[in-house]
């Protein structure tokens, strides 16, 4: 079966398509013959501009396969993805890097920054490989919308985790990228620190009109999006629209059962 | 047990993290065992060649220099031939013939060449006895009969294409001599490279005895049954005991080889000595290995501890895996040292020599000293890591480590290796400031030691500085990979001061060579311009016999030739002190050849009949006054009183220390076979004619080939590039020290590349194209290259300016440090440094970004 969650009718924001990231019948397969795994089956899907996309499932389900195939760190075995207007299978290795570096922001659940230099220089990094100035003025404003004004100068060892993933968001929002890939950006913190990120991503969206993707499993996190998708088996199976994290909850319960049963 | 099996499985599971320390090891054992087999079979090849040419008794006269002196006539000691039939009276004599042989000649073939070795084996001119025919082949034409007959052996006919019919021309002090060549033979042992050549009897003793009736020895072959020492004893007590020098083939042999075994002794602990530096580079290597193997393995080490492994067993299977390690990198060394050794002797062959593998010889010392070492030292450089990894907490098993802990240069480590380059330089400006060379050179040797010592331990507290300076200077060229590089750098400051400390080692040797040999250049130069007053210097290997000299009198445009010969002589001081020495018989004209000040007395008046100069030394040691007498006897001469007619500084290279008479003088008390050959001449040019009289003296000599004329410039052209081929030489060993030093750098870039996998996915992953990753390694690795390369030059240099320094009282005067050298090899660091990074920045480059970053 394939399915499709797709937003219908081309919106305009801003001059760009409604549509920051499209993929259509995404295949991504390891191994051959009898060894063969399918880890995405066919997917279709739209992330909407504007809007923080949560991705969830259980492990195995694919979810970060999806997010690493659509963030362009992961080649697929068929289908296409798009970045905008820009179809990233294909490119090759430089245009994939630079496309990367130019147009989408990462936060990884762990060792999200360089050890050998200090929270501002993380924060500019991807400006500074490309060889860009960083716009003053947005700088500040990330670093004083995630709190981190009085910390530039640290390392990231001097900083705690809670601290160090928002290092990660303003890095990722820095640059202004198109699209932020999150891949469980708070899966190593605490429920306050992890709040306090989440609510970083939240008021990006907001006041920023930023696009951000999530993979989660943890449906407090899934709850602050304003939509979730839902994997297992390499497939799409659900979405919800402004969730609550009881709704997510109840929703993953429940595939969890019909798992059992099935 | 369990030991066992898991220190086998890590080091099977990281066997790639391991090759680059295995083949450190590998290579300092090869050169070792290398050089082990190298000696031991030119030996075995010597001592087959003496056993085989040595007759079971010689007798020769008893005045008969050692095989690589040069007899004072020029030609050897002789024994006249009735001699031979004395002997044949004595009990269980075979047979005894008179033989003819003397290295002092040259042979030239029609058109002028020598056909002498170039590898410095001599050429031997003799008579054709049943002796040699014992050993040699006639492999074409017939034995020398007459006078216009020569044979000669084999080797040197192919090597100059020599046919019957030939003619060669062999110069002896006798005169030359020329003859067809009616006979080549070869030998049956290996001949590593003498020249050789054979007449009859009479055409040998004429020409290179100068008389009939005469041998320079006699070659005895014993009956059967009877034994060489008892042979020895009854031709001893035939002639008289202590009438003539009598050897058995054993005695006669190992006087040969003495001086061969010396030679190969000095080669041997020389090639051991650069093994020791690269083994001593390898040290740094392996620790750096375990050090990095044990940082990554960390969590593994704290798990075991958790789980119930004390410290004594993490600790020992570090260093059982370092065992492993050194067994294996010593077994493929002894491997790789034989082929060495084989390698050497094809390149020798090449050269010239003539080699064979059939004498290979390996001890079975070699491989059980190469294994030893190996090893012995692979455990000893993996005993402070193997410590730390004991001394894992096993919390750490809890931790996240990303990446291990940075290690920080201690303050104690900062004190330590501050205290210890102190106390070297204070031994090195001692050294500098000695007044005895002997004092000094135990100074600069211990300041040498402790410095390295000290740079060793400060090392990783420089390299925060070091690093930061230069990448001030290089790096910021390349934006934000260059800073990037650079505190990858200086994120273990350990690492990258053992990884440049190994480099460091090497080029300070390097840079304290060039100086000292530049210096040496620069000295002599300085010497010859300041001293020498001769258009032309004429030497060869040989001493100049009559006929060349004649030739070189007779050369048009020259204004005056100075002859300069040596004599042995004893002399007795007035106090009564007697010391066997040498004196120095030239032409008066050498007075101005080589401006010589004096302490008292003119120079010239030296010159007069029966009056010498001497040095200033040997006059205040025995209270010597211009115009006191000295007794001087002659060897082989008078006796006779001699007047002091100057006394010469001494503070000179060239000289330093002669006694210097008239050629007049010495020809009064000395028979004229007794004078000696020209050590060396000089030539003034006639006004204005300098040109045509260098091209005249360089014609006339082209029927000597082995003497060379050299105007100042020439000379100073041909001083430096003998000093610079041994420089060469020395840079060539020691560039094992220097490969092993760059696979240290390659062995830590590679295992930090590893290390960082994660990073490397971050910054990949965030955008950093493959071009810029390769390009941030690659400079990481050129600047713990410079920075090796920048301590190791400093180094270098302050060792060569203190011997500089030190070797001034020797008359190395002027210091000349070599800067087109010293930045070269800075420049040329940065290359390697660049070339060692070349697979690891590739590999990073193709690292799976996935692999990097994926936490489920």
């Amino acid at each position: 079966m394939t399915t499709a969650v797709t937003t219908p009718g081309p919106g305009v924001t801003g001059g760009r398509t409604a549509v920051a990231a499209r993929a259509r019948q995404v295949v991504k397969a390891y191994g051959s013959g009898e060894t063969r795994v399918v880890a995405l089956d066919h997917v279709d899907v739209d992330i909407a501009r504007g809007q923080f996309t949560a991705i969830m499932g259980p492990s195995g389900s694919g979810k970060s396969t999806l997010m690493h195939c659509l963030a362009g760190l992961d080649t697929v075995t068929s289908g296409q993805i798009h970045i905008d207007d820009t179809e990233i299978t294909g490119l090759k290795d430089k245009k994939l890097t630079q496309l990367r570096r130019d147009r989408i922001g990462f936060i990884f659940q762990a060792f999200n920054l360089l050890p050998t230099l200090n929270a501002i220089e993380n924060i500019t990094l991807p400006m500074d490989i490309a060889g860009r100035k960083p716009d003053r003025q947005w700088l500040q404003r990330v670093v004083e919308t995630v709190g981190l004004a009085e910390r530039l100068k640290h390392r990231p060892n001097q900083l705690s985790g809670g601290q160090q993933q928002r290092v990660a968001v303003a890095r990722a929002l820095a640059a202004r990228p198109e699209i932020i890939f999150g891949d469980e950006p708070t899966g190593n913190l605490d429920s306050r620190a992890g709040a306090e990120v989440l609510g970083f991503l939240r008021r990006s969206v907001d006041e920023l009109g930023q696009t951000i993707v999530m993979v989660t499993h943890d449906p407090v996190a899934a709850s602050y999006a304003d939509r979730v998708l839902y994997l297992a088996d390499g497939r799409i199976v659900d979405e919800m629209y402004h969730p609550t994290a009881d709704q997510v909850l109840d929703r993953m319960k429940d595939f969890d059962a019909r798992g059992r049963t099935s | 047990m369990t030991v066992l099996k898991t220190s086998m499985r890590n080091f099977f599971a990281h066997k790639g993290r391991m090759a680059l320390s295995a083949i450190a090891v590998l290579l300092s054992v090869a050169f070792v065992c290398g050089t082990l087999v190298f000696t031991d079979t030119m030996n075995t090849t010597f001592d087959k060649l003496f056993a085989a040419t040595s007759p079971d008794v010689t007798v020769s006269p008893k005045s008969a220099e050692g095989p690589e002196e040069d007899p004072q006539g020029g030609k050897p000691e002789s024994l006249p031939a009735s001699v031979v039939e004395q002997v044949k009276r004595a009990d269980g004599v075979k047979s005894a013939e008179g033989a003819v042989s003397s290295m002092n000649v040259t042979v030239v073939d029609s058109e002028n060449e020598n056909m002498g070795s170039t590898s410095g084996a001599p050429t031997i001119a003799g008579n054709w006895t049943q002796n040699d025919a014992r050993t040699m082949e006639i492999t074409e034409g017939h034995s020398p009969r007459g006078p216009t007959e020569v044979m000669v052996d084999a080797d040197t006919a192919d090597k100059h294409g020599l046919k019957l019919g030939d003619e060669l021309r062999t110069i002896s002090v006798n005169g030359d001599f020329t003859a067809k060549i009616t006979g080549i033979a070869s030998f049956k042992v290996t001949n590593p490279g003498a020249a050789v050549v054979y007449f009859d009897t009479p055409t040998a003793q004429k020409q290179l005895l100068g008389e009939t009736g005469k041998f320079s020895q006699i070659a005895v072959a014993a009956d059967a049954g009877v034994s060489h020492a008892q042979l020895k004893q009854n031709v001893a007590s035939e002639l008289g005991a202590g009438t003539y020098k009598l050897q058995t083939q054993q005695e006669t042999a190992d006087q040969n080889r003495k001086d061969v075994g010396e030679f190969m002794d000095i080669i041997k602990y020389a090639m051991l000595g650069f093994a020791g530096i690269a083994f001593l580079v390898g040290i740094f290597l392996i620790i750096n290995t375990f050090s990095m193997l044990v940082a990554q393995r960390t969590r593994e080490i704290g798990l075991m501890r958790a789980i119930g492994s004390s410290r004594k067993q993490v600790n020992r299977s570090v260093l059982v895996e370092a065992t492993l390690l050194g067994v294996i990198g010593s077994i493929l060394g002894v491997g790789a040292g034989v082929g060495l050794a084989i390698g050497l002797m094809e390149l020798m062959s090449n050269m010239g020599m003539n080699l064979s593998t059939d004498d290979l010889t390996v001890k079975w010392t070699t491989p059980a000293i190469g294994l030893l070492l190996g090893i012995v030292v692979t455990v000893l450089a993996a005993y402070l890591p193997a410590r730390r990894a004991g001394k894992v907490s096993p919390m750490a098993a809890l931790r996240d480590a990303g990446t291990p802990a940075d290690g920080k240069a201690g303050l104690l480590r900062a004190l330590i290796g501050l205290v210890l380059t102190g106390a070297g330089v204070f031994a090195l400006y001692t050294a500098a400031t000695a007044d005895k060379a002997g004092d000094g050179s135990m100074w600069l040797g211990g300041g040498v030691v402790l410095t390295l010592i000290g740079f060793v331990i400060v090392g990783p507290v420089l390299a925060g500085a070091v690093v930061r300076v230069i990448s001030a200077l290089v790096l910021r060229l390349f934006g934000p990979v260059g800073r990037m590089a650079e505190r990858n750098a200086l994120r273990n400051p350990r690492r990258t001061g053992a990884t440049g400390a190994a480099l460091m080692i090497g080029l300070a040797l390097v840079a304290c060579l060039s100086v000292v040999g530049s210096s040496m250049v620069a000295s002599a130069t300085d010497e010859l311009d300041k001293s020498v007053g001769a258009d032309f210097i004429i030497q060869g290997q040989q001493r100049i016999v009559p006929q060349a000299e004649k030739a070189i009198q007779n050369s048009p445009d020259l204004e005056h030739v100075t002859r300069y010969k040596v004599a042995d002589a004893t002399l007795t001081a007035p106090n009564g002190k007697s010391e066997k020495s040498q004196v120095t018989a030239a032409d008066p004209t050498y007075a101005t050849d080589l401006r010589r000040e004096t302490t008292a007395g003119e120079l010239e008046d030296a010159y007069a009949a029966d009056s010498m100069s001497i040095g200033t030394e040997y006059a205040k040691d025995n209270g010597i006054k211009v115009g006191d007498t000295l007794t001087v006897a002659f060897k082989g001469g008078e006796t006779a009183k001699i007047k002091v007619g100057a006394i010469t500084n001494d503070d000179v290279t060239i000289d330093q220390g002669a006694r210097y008479m008239s050629i007049a003088t010495l020809e009064k008390y000395l028979p004229a076979d007794r004078i000696p050959p020209n050590m060396i001449m000089f030539a003034k040019a006639a006004d204005g004619k300098a040109e045509a009289a260098y091209a005249a003296l360089k014609d006339t000599l082209k029927q000597y080939p082995q003497y060379e004329v050299r105007d100042q410039t020439d000379f100073k052209e041909e001083l430096r590039s003998q000093i610079g081929q041994l420089l060469n030489m020395v840079y060539g060993l020691l560039a094992l020290a220097i490969i092993v030093a760059v696979l240290g750098v390659v062995n830590t870039l590679a295992l930090s590349v590893v290390e960082r996998t994660r990073e490397i996915g971050l910054m990949r992953a965030i955008g950093m194209s493959r071009r810029q990753l390769r390009r941030m390694i690659r400079l990481e690795s050129v600047v713990i290259a410079l920075f090796g390369a920048l301590l190791g030059l400093g180094l270098g240099m302050g060792w060569g300016a203190t011997a500089q320094r030190l070797l001034a009282l020797e008359g190395l005067e002027v210091l000349e440090i070599p800067w087109p050298t010293i930045i070269g090899v800075f420049i040329a660091s940065a290359f390697v440094g660049l070339l060692a990074a070349l697979i690891p920045a590739f590999r990073a480059g193709r690292m799976n970004v996935l692999n990097a970053i994926a936490t489920d």
